[in-house]
């Protein structure tokens, strides 16, 4: 078969991309991307139009269905943290444009100098403010610029000493009617969407690896590497220096990318708890105790950065980081103070400071802006406010713009009287206007207005300027200018050259740095270490309850009236006491009383309300896989959050608003695939996982739930008298995992003592309690051994202890039936078992993981 | 954790002191050894603790620092000290071994010139001063931390200080046709101390100062509060000043020592002759020799004489005792 290309089944036939955009932007006559004003396609943009059109319509949108499942599983969205179960469903992934944004190197490269040229300029405008303050002195920025401003801090002022504030700043670009690029915002505290523009290469190149090799297109890892490599010389000692990058507390929006950049450079992700200044330097706590910390890639607000010294009510920074840095113990990127030369109104300066330092304008015009509080510049404005639109003069926000022709009278007139109120609040911007690209969205080719996010690095001696940037699109521009939250799709930028590039150089293979071989990686910090405890914890639990719940539904589903199967209570007791179903269904009094047990049970499965339920236990596996997801492999995480969706996702057909119904038969579907996934999740861990400290704590988790379930399992079953322990017996060792193993030893002979002994006593197999009691007392032997000696004792002792029970109990005498029909030996060991567990994971939590515990918030005697 | 917003200036100035020159005789320097401690005792032990102290008086007019020593119990784990932007000695320390107190002596040693203001000064009309040009580009002589700030940024709001029409209006009512800057500035200043009621029960160390002024009550640091947010509304640099208050005991009654207190007042810039001047609100007067200052700032937040967080500590008492102990100089 033969695609003939031609004319009319272009992709780029539809009359409505020749001329206009196809609505009515704000940006009428905006300058087209790919096509002359003529019509004509552009040199550059030729040879991807005719590679785009060979794809056709049919491979464009199956490869956007590709990057949008690929952007899915990778969990890349805005919204990070799941902080309860139900946020991993809001979660949005952002989207990739299966088209890129495409530019060649001649085009780009004047707009990198006047990239370079403004990073400059920022640099020094930070160096004098929070300096000797010339700007202000000699009337070049007028001083209430920075003393109105509410996240300007005296504590700033020479905090930096001589060393450079900036190191990583970003330039929002957008194209004019006329072709010229212009500046729209800058980022000088913690600019996001390196990540997201870094995922999307990513992506892009997996999707149209054939389009972009072709291409010759600029490569991005050097830059990244380059920016390590950046980060490491600005410590102050170079052996080894340790890295990090500090993150807000969970749930911040920079979670996800925060995490996909640590896991890109491998530098460690640390948080406010994870972090202490003693004696006038900054460490990180770890489960051997404290590491020193060199060189902090800062992602927490500069207001937050310190309690003592800055905001006091902060969660998010350390209390003492400004004295570090006065003593330069400690090197902050960028540094703390540096979110001033973002402010809306100094782009309204910009010029006049760059002609101050360097007698030159910049080359890289801003949109124009006037800042209100400038008596002056408010006149010109208030002459005719329509023509402009009003954002905060001092803070970035997500937030847009005010328009008056979008308010109504009243409205308007409301807001012209808050203008000439506070006017020093307020900048006054030219309608922005925006180049068109094309995208490609409901099977066909769109226009839509773009904003470039570029990035520089500020090299000792030069600024470097990432050779790409992330695109984004919008119907509505005047979002195009607030932060990348608002923009839903966006398209990875290819800066493209004549000659072919380089090959591709990957941020493992570092040639210059000898590399010495290590077996052991960095520190733990105690709160990741707290997490994977949790994790290994809640993933064994959910699966010990969807074990139950599957042999439990299989006999009510099966073709006996389940009435008479004396295993069918036991297990119902057991899953009462489990949590997944109404305490009162451990009550016999109480269980005639509740409502029937075949519809309960499958509806259990996506009820919320039981604390202890399933639901809530696998969304504590997703919160616990977020918060230390730079820790795991992206396949670990992936299989989390689709374990958690296939659980919890609403029946097919349940009307909206009524409480879900759910199918026995789906039900055991659903506990099935999730068993699977579990088994897939802990066999990464087991497989994947080096033995380290992080292997060790998911293992000690997972060990020591494994033992509390099956005790507790053993106690519900088969404890009590019964003269039908042989179908009982069955149901247990199906829920264990047994079965198998039982009848390859003893056929079809079903006793009490080789079950017991099976799951007790038996160390060979994996699913017994001395197994797991065995486990944790080796793992527990890897742990690190903190400095003071004697103190470890009480955690190996209670280990070796209840190993030593469980070891030496006799099956035999464990199946003995007591006068009362019960099996009472086997009574008083579990019920040891169940006494010990939780000493001993108290024990390790003290030990190890104390520190990371809720600090007591007291707020003095004034109140 | 907790923090220690250190409430020393909520204990201020109960003692009302004389109007200036009525009983101490116009004295041209004036020395003092002052003595102030600070402990804070806790229920419970104290892990770590971060604090900064802004204690220690600085040489600047009409100042002029003699010694100051700084003894903190248990001793720091570690101490430095630094300049803040305004100009302040800041010492900033640590104690990173269980404890369950903290004494914090600073005894100074300081001389006080007097500013020779008084109603009898010629002053500039007010609306002269709020009409200078020249306040961003020339700034004072710059100190020894090479930075000093303009006086135009005394004009702007600060995180305690916000401007508003009631304030300028209260204001007005002194500061209206041509008034000369003094005069007026003393009016505002007795009307503050008229109008409020100097009560300890009112406020506390967070209390807004809208509040305050909507309760016309409060303590020192409320009433320079106002006094800022009143002079700041009109388009007038004015900033805060920490200091200590000398106390004049009871005709025949000896000095009680350690009854004297922290103090707050605040300094209105007055035209270029005149520079800074200070004023009272809690005394109603213009500031003499009898207050000696310690630190300058926008308002409380930027002077507060020691602020801390802590881990641990459960609930703690705090007690704190100023000694103003005029000496005679060459001692």
């Amino acid at each position: 078969m033969t695609t003939k290309l031609s004319q009319p089944s272009s992709i780029w036939a539809d009359p409505s991309l020749a001329t206009a955009p196809e609505q009515p932007l704000k940006s009428v006559g905006a300058y087209s991307e790919r096509t002359t004003p003529a019509g004509q396609v552009r040199p550059h943009w030729q040879w991807l139009s005719q590679q785009l059109d060979q794809l056709g319509p049919d491979e464009l949108s199956r490869r956007s269905a590709a990057i949008a499942d690929i952007i899915r599983e990778n969990g890349v969205t805005f919204r990070s943290a799941a902080t309860n179960d139900s946020a991993a469903e809001i979660n949005r992934p952002w989207q990739l444009s299966v088209i890129p944004f495409v530019i060649p190197i001649q085009q780009w490269d004047p707009i990198a100098a006047g990239l370079q040229q403004r990073a400059r300029l920022l640099q020094r405008i930070l160096a004098d403010l929070h300096g000797p303050q010339r700007l202000i002195r000699e009337g070049v920025i007028p001083g209430e610029l920075l003393w109105r401003n509410p996240y300007y801090y005296r504590a700033f002022q020479g905090l930096a000493g001589a060393q450079p504030q900036l190191h990583l700043s970003a330039v929002d670009l957008a194209r004019g009617a006329d072709g010229n690029w212009y500046a729209t915002g800058d980022r000088t505290r913690a600019p996001s969407g390196l990540g997201y523009l870094l995922e999307n290469r990513v992506v892009t190149g997996r999707v149209m690896s054939g389009l972009i090799r072709r291409s010759n297109t600029v490569r991005l890892a050097s830059f990244f590497d380059r920016f390590k490599s950046h980060l490491r010389s600005l410590a102050s000692q170079s052996d080894n220096p340790w890295i990090g990058i500090m993150t807000p507390p969970r749930g911040s929006y920079r979670g996800f990318e925060d995490t996909y950049l640590a896991r890109y450079l491998g530098l460690p992700l640390v948080q406010s708890e994870d972090l202490a200044v003693r004696g006038g330097s900054l460490y990180l706590k770890t489960l051997g105790g404290l590491q020193s910390i060199d060189v902090l890639w800062r992602h927490v607000s500069d207001r937050l950065c310190d309690p003592l010294e800055l905001a006091g009510d902060s969660n998010q920074g350390v209390t003492g980081l400004l004295r570090c840095l006065r003593r330069g113990s400690v090197a902050v990127a960028n540094a703390v103070g540096s979110s001033l030369a973002q402010c809306p109104g100094m782009m309204a300066y910009l010029d006049a400071a760059s002609e101050f330092f360097d007698g030159n304008p910049l080359q890289l015009k801003s949109q124009q802006t006037l800042w209100c509080g400038d008596p002056n510049d408010f006149q010109q404005v208030l002459a005719d406010p329509h023509q402009w639109v009003f954002r905060n003069a001092f803070r970035v926000s997500s937030d847009l713009p005010v328009c008056l022709q979008d308010l109504d009278a009243a409205q308007a007139e409301n807001f012209l009287g808050q203008l000439r109120k506070h006017p020093q609040s307020y900048i006054a911007q030219r309608v922005a206007s925006f180049s068109l690209t094309p995208v490609w969205s409901d099977n066909r080719i769109k226009q839509r207005a773009m904003v470039l996010r570029s990035f520089q690095l500020h090299e000792k001696d030069s600024i470097n300027v990432l050779p790409g940037a992330l695109a984004r699109v919008g119907e509505n521009t005047l979002e195009l200018t607030t932060s990348p939250v608002s923009g839903h799709l966006t398209l990875d930028c290819w800066v493209t050259n004549d000659q072919p590039v380089g090959t591709h150089q990957s941020l493992l293979h570092d040639s210059k740095t000898p590399v010495q071989i290590r077996r052991v990686g960095d520190e733990l910090p105690s709160r990741v270490a707290e997490h994977l405890f949790w994790l290994g914890r809640y993933a064994e639990r959910s699966e010990s309850i969807a074990r139950v719940m599957r042999t439990t539904m299989d006999l009510i589903a099966g073709e006996d009236d389940w009435v008479n199967l004396p295993a069918v209570p036991r297990l119902i007791r057991q899953l009462a006491v489990q949590g997944q179903i109404e305490p009162g269904f451990a009550v016999d009094s109480l269980a005639a009383t509740l409502p029937d047990i075949e519809q309960m049970l499958p509806a259990s499965l996506l009820d919320r309300d039981q604390a202890l339920g399933l639901v809530r236990s696998m969304g504590a596996v997703i919160g616990n896989t977020i918060a230390v997801r730079d820790r795991l492999s992206s396949e670990a995480f992936r299989i989390a959050q689709r374990a958690y969706r296939d659980l919890t996702h609403s029946p097919s057909a349940h009307p909206t608003g009524s409480v879900p119904k759910i199918q026995i038969s789906e039900a055991i579907e659903r506990v099935e695939r999730l068993i699977v996934d579990l088994l897939a999740l802990a066999g990464l861990t087991s497989e994947s996982l080096v033995r380290s400290h992080v292997w060790q704590f998911v293992e000690l988790g997972r060990r020591i739930e494994r033992a509390d379930q099956t005790s507790e399992l053993l106690r519900q079953t088969l404890v009590p008298a019964t003269d039908q322990g042989k179908s009982i017996c069955e149901a247990v060792l199906r829920v264990t995992d047994s079965l198998m193993t039982y009848r390859a030893r003893y056929l079809n002979l079903m006793r009490l003592a080789p079950v017991i002994d099976l799951l007790v006593t038996d160390p060979t197999n994996p699913r017994s309690l001395c197994f797991q009691l065995q486990q944790t007392l080796k793992v527990i032997d890897l742990l690190p051994t903190r400095q003071a000696a004697g103190t470890d004792d009480l955690l190996r002792s209670l280990a070796e202890n209840l190993l030593q029970q469980v070891a030496d109990a006799d099956p035999m005498q464990l199946a003995e039936v007591a006068e009362d029909g019960t099996l009472n030996h086997l009574d008083a060991l579990l019920e040891i078992c169940s006494r010990e567990l939780p000493k001993l994971s108290e024990a390790l939590v003290a030990r190890y993981l104390i520190h990371t515990s809720p600090r007591q918030l007291l707020t003095g005697s004034q109140r | 954790m907790m923090n220690q917003t250190g409430n020393q200036s909520q204990q201020q100035s109960g003692p009302v002191a004389e109007p200036l020159g009525s009983q101490s005789p116009a004295q041209e320097v004036v020395r003092y050894k002052i003595r102030h401690q600070t402990r804070y005792q806790y229920s419970e032990n104290v892990a770590v603790c971060q604090n900064q102290v802004r204690m220690q008086p600085v040489s600047r007019p009409p100042c002029h620092c003699l010694s100051s020593d700084l003894t903190i119990t248990p001793t720091p784990s570690s101490q430095e000290e630094h300049r803040d932007y305004f100009g302040n000695q800041v010492t900033t320390f640590s104690i990173e071994s269980l404890h369950d107190s903290l004494f914090v002596e600073c005894v100074s040693l300081v001389q006080v010139r007097a500013s020779g203001i008084s109603v009898q000064t010629r002053s500039p009309r007010f609306e002269e001063v709020i009409g200078l040009t020249d306040l961003r580009s020339n700034a004072i002589p710059a100190t020894d931390t090479g930075f000093q700030p303009l006086i135009d940024e005394y004009k702007n709001p600060s995180r305690r200080v916000r401007l508003s029409d009631d304030f300028a209006g209260y204001a007005r009512q002194e500061f209206s046709g041509g008034r000369p800057i003094l005069l007026a500035a003393l009016g505002l200043t007795q009307r503050i101390q008229n109008d409020f009621s100097y009560d300890t029960t009112t406020t506390d160390v967070n209390t807004p100062t809208e509040q305050a002024f909507q309760m016309r009550s409060g303590v020192c640091q409320d009433f320079a509060h106002v006094q800022l947010a009143c002079l700041r509304s009109l388009g007038l640099p004015a900033r805060y000043i920490s200091g200590y208050l000398r106390t004049v005991p009871p005709p025949g009654k000896p000095r009680l020592i350690g009854a004297d207190e922290s103090h707050a007042w605040v300094e209105l810039y007055a035209g270029r002759e005149l520079g800074w001047v200070g004023l009272d609100p809690t005394n109603g007067t213009f500031v003499g020799t009898d207050h000696i200052p310690v630190c300058i700032g926008l308002d409380y937040e930027d002077v507060s004489p020691m602020r801390g967080v802590v881990l641990g500590g459960g609930t703690h008492h705090l007690s704190v005792s100023v000694d103003v102990e005029p000496v005679p100089a060459g001692q």
